[in-house]
């Protein structure tokens, strides 16, 4: 794919692998900064249908120095050899007696012409980008705009401020959940803990197949995987102790994202046999390969998605209500005995983006065991939350059966009317009805294991709502742009998206 | 008289007839006790009613918004238990109670078993048909688990509604034997004369339902074992030492056992005595039948006879009886702890002729069967030991 998504997903992947040379892989520190993106498309003067767009990626506020620009102008477009635009740098260079405290912003600029489809698209897989990244880096914030004849719409991408699990290596991802899956379909009431426990594997080494070429001089691939249960299992209403699908996100050296929606094949290959890494019979899972992944919504797009197909054994359970997502987080990070050069690490990003399936088919062994790991102590407690939730519908059941049959098979009139007048029913059927669902509304809260996660009943603060509005660019022209819809400055939405900023 | 005479003259009695009479005297001086046996049995509509304010306070719950509990008393803590010379072991007036809960997993499915049984006895009494422990079980085998599980939940109702186990319709299943001179027509009808023969009748399951009993017995004769029981059979016992009843529990006794014992106590106040080993486990036999269990303290007035008296075979009937030694067998270390336990218990107190049986019996470390009389002759127990105990009053 060319285009404007993929240069800016690459140029964004190339400034933080510099900026993680610059501060030092090994000090583990996170990288923070804010950067700037963004698309300005006018209607094209020479082509029918078609916009002209200004892409623009700039510093904003901090950054690790150090970029020598004219090198850099030139490493982009090596690395974009298919990329039509015009890079163009206008920022001045950094003095070489800068402090890292000091900074000097750039602002990189280049421009294509697109069809206002590919522009939409390609908005979409920018977001999604940033998502990805900011759930690893959750001290980069990223403003994205996008202009289209005047009509703005922003965003701005950030978890600082939310709970997070620090992993090696300079990156830590965030656990709130609502970035993975939509809010269940249920009151605030049921709501009592926001975050996921991603339990981490052991680390593996990747071996490279012989025919993936220059990749043994450099160094090892290590992988380590990580497995959660979203939403959190051990709090939420017993209608979520089931899975009903499976994420996997692929990470590389750095925390990049491997892959971008478009680019799946052959890169996921791997993943298409559902059991190649894992063993799901022993959950009693079924699982297909979910290719309906839309990149227009709100949530971090995982590189591969698997379905569980419902079973007979399913249909006793209440296939309406909402199951959990198993997520599997396979991070992939480079090791030399050296400090990492940046050629290096972005040889290694390249070698995974193009040879992934190669190299875990060729570690199948060693990834098999560490995922499957993984993921058996992540769904341990789903088991155990299944098998408590078992013998509470069973108790329950025999409970409410017994309290029937004395009801209904009481001769005094006085009795019967009394049971239903305390559950307001009218007759026997709804009695029953309204004794199973009061047994278990009280029960369902008190009954399940105590999780000590920090409770979070505020899950979406309203004033960084107000703080947000304050952030945005407007310029609301009533003007739309003939052909698709496009994203158009929406203040209401404004606020509604840019609620993940700060937790 | 009901029965031929064919036992020993009337003055061999005289004895067990002064007995009987102290015994009486006694009871007239503690005020005496009403012809049930100062037991109250509940009605079936009480117990229906009972069930019914069970549900009804399930559903109050519920309409709160709040998870229905189960308050039960705690049967098994010795904490909770009071002795009364009277009455033998009993819980006391405010005891400690447990909460069972419908929103606790520990719990849950003992409140969701209580409900279930309470519905299966709601049906028995509605029906006027009875089942045994066992009976339920089987309703729902998986669901149960186990035998133990349905017991101990029945007791806890019996102990949460204040109601005999009689009176849920729910019976044991009986194990017990009787022989001697004893006449009852069971509720169905049957008429049940108990022979003096070799052969015994079984203790019947529906203990409350039997009536017309006839007995002229002088005593009745509390057997531990089986084996003792038949070696009485075929030693012609009854036939010798008429007119008398024996029973056994064979071991520990069953309720409907003990519930017969009562019986006869309460109706006819005939001298109740025990043969047991001289051996912890036969002592504690023969207290649950005097004074009671821990686990069905919550009835004791039902089941205790504390005018039973310990016959044989004693500690000291070792040495007076100058038994060979190579016929005692020592005490095991369970056996330690089991007298020790004993020794502790609220009732031995007041009994200290039996305290100094159990020492004799902690000294020597050793115990024995009533077999063990055999070494003196094969019909020792029958023609000897027992005649000379019951004319000449050698029971404590």
């Amino acid at each position: 794919m060319e285009g404007t998504a993929v240069a800016v997903c690459e140029i964004l992947k190339y400034l933080i692998i510099h900026w993680k040379c610059e501060t030092g892989v090994s000090n583990g520190a996170l990288l923070e900064g804010q950067l700037v993106i963004s698309m300005e498309a006018l209607n094209s003067n020479h082509q029918e249908n078609t916009l002209h767009c200004v892409t623009t990626i700039a510093s904003a506020g901090s950054t690790y120095g150090g970029l020598v620009l004219k090198k850099f102008i030139k490493e982009i477009q090596s690395i974009l050899p298919g990329f039509s635009a015009k890079l163009n740098w206008t920022s001045e260079e950094a003095s070489s007696s800068q402090d890292i405290s000091g900074v000097t912003p750039f602002q990189m600029i280049f421009e294509v012409d697109e069809k206002p489809r590919t522009l939409m698209t390609d908005s979409l897989v920018i977001k999604n980008f940033l998502r990805r990244i900011i759930m690893v880096h959750p001290k980069i914030r990223f403003n994205f705009s996008v202009k289209v004849n005047g009509i703005l719409s922003l965003e701005i991408f950030g978890t600082k401020n939310e709970p997070t699990l620090n992993l090696s290596n300079g990156i830590a991802l965030v656990i709130n959940y609502q970035h993975y899956v939509s809010r269940p379909k249920f009151g605030a009431a049921q709501l009592l803990c926001s975050r996921i426990h991603p339990v981490l594997g052991h680390p593996v080494m990747l071996f490279i197949p012989d025919d993936v070429a220059g990749m043994g001089s450099l160094g090892e691939l290590i992988l380590t995987p990580a497995a959660a249960l979203c939403p959190c299992p051990k709090v939420f209403s017993n209608q979520l102790n089931r899975v009903s699908s499976v994420s996997i996100f692929l990470y590389g050296p750095s925390g990049l994202p491997l892959i971008l929606p478009s680019q799946k094949q052959p890169t996921t290959t791997v993943f298409e046999d559902t059991s190649f890494f894992i063993d799901w019979k022993k959950y009693h899972l079924c699982l297909v390969p979910n290719m309906d992944l839309s990149l227009d919504r709100d949530l971090v797009l995982p590189d591969v998605s698997y379905q569980v197909e419902s079973s007979e054994g399913d249909q006793s359970q209440n296939m309406d209500s909402q199951g959990q997502t198993l997520l599997l987080f396979l991070f992939v990070d480079f090791h030399s005995g050296f400090p990492v050069q940046r050629t290096e690490l972005w040889r290694a990003h390249t070698l995974l983006t193009v040879h992934l399936s190669a190299i875990l088919t060729e570690s199948h062994s060693v990834v098999q065991d560490s995922i499957q790991v993984t993921v058996d102590q992540a769904l341990e407690q789903y088991h155990q939350d299944a098998k408590d939730h078992q013998k509470l519908q069973a108790s329950l059941s025999v409970a409410v059966n017994s309290i029937m049959s004395i009801v209904t098979g009481s001769t005094s009139s006085s009795f019967r009317k009394i049971c239903f007048q305390a559950l307001q029913a009218a007759d026997t059927q709804e009695f029953g009805t309204k004794l199973h669902k009061s047994f278990y509304e009280i029960t369902q809260h008190r009954f399940l294991p105590h999780c000590s996660c920090e409770v979070n009943q505020q899950l979406l603060p309203e004033k960084n709502a107000e703080q947000s509005t304050e952030d945005a660019h407007e310029n609301s022209s009533p003007e739309l742009l003939t052909g698709p819809g496009l994203p158009s400055f929406d203040p209401d939405r404004l606020d509604e998206r840019n609620l993940r900023w700060e937790g | 008289m009901a029965f031929a005479p064919v036992g020993p003259e009337a003055s061999f009695f005289e004895v067990l007839d002064q007995h009987r009479a102290s015994l009486l005297a006694a009871l007239r001086r503690g005020g005496g006790e009403p012809a049930d046996g100062g037991t109250r049995l509940a009605s079936s509509s009480e117990v229906l009613a009972s069930i019914e304010s069970v549900i009804q306070d399930v559903l109050t719950s519920l309409a709160r918004n709040k998870a229905p509990v189960f308050t039960i008393d705690n049967r098994s803590s010795w904490e909770n238990i009071k002795f009364e010379d009277s009455v033998g072991l009993q819980m006391v007036p405010h005891c400690t109670r447990r909460k069972i809960k419908s929103d606790s997993p520990k719990s849950v499915k003992n409140f969701a078993l209580i409900l279930k049984i309470l519905s299966i006895i709601y049906k028995l009494v509605q029906s006027n048909t009875h089942a045994t422990k066992r009976d339920i079980y089987y309703t729902d085998s998986q669901l149960f688990g186990n035998q133990t599980v349905v017991d101990n939940i029945i007791n806890d109702i019996s102990c949460m509604l204040k109601v005999p186990r009689m009176s849920l319709h729910i019976s044991s299943t009986s194990k017990g034997l009787i022989a001697g001179n004893l006449r009852y027509i069971e509720e169905d009808g049957t008429k049940v004369h108990c022979t003096c023969g070799t052969t015994a009748v079984a203790v019947p399951s529906n203990i409350q339902g039997i009536r017309n009993i006839i007995t002229d017995a002088k005593f009745l004769l509390i057997v531990e074992k089986d084996a003792t029981f038949q070696r009485l059979l075929d030693d012609n016992f009854c036939n010798r030492m008429s007119p008398c009843i024996m029973v056994t529990g064979k071991g520990v006794p069953d309720l409907n056992t003990r519930l017969l014992v009562k019986k006869l106590w309460d109706t006819f106040h005939i001298p109740v005595f025990t043969l047991v080993d001289a051996d912890p486990h036969g002592i504690e036999i023969m207290c649950i039948y005097k004074y009671g269990s821990m686990a069905m303290s919550f009835e004791a007035h039902n089941l205790t006879v504390p005018a039973i008296r310990w016959l044989g075979l004693l500690p000291s009937d070792i040495k007076r009886l100058n038994i060979p030694r190579d016929t005692l067998i020592p005490l095991t270390k369970r056996d330690q702890m089991k007298l020790d336990s004993v020794l502790k218990r609220p009732y031995v107190t007041c009994q200290p002729f039996w305290r100094k049986e159990m020492e004799i019996m902690a000294d020597s470390k050793m115990k024995a069967e009533i077999q063990a009389l055999t070494f003196l002759s094969s019909d020792y127990l029958s023609r000897v030991y027992l005649p000379n105990k019951l004319k000449f009053g050698g029971w404590i």
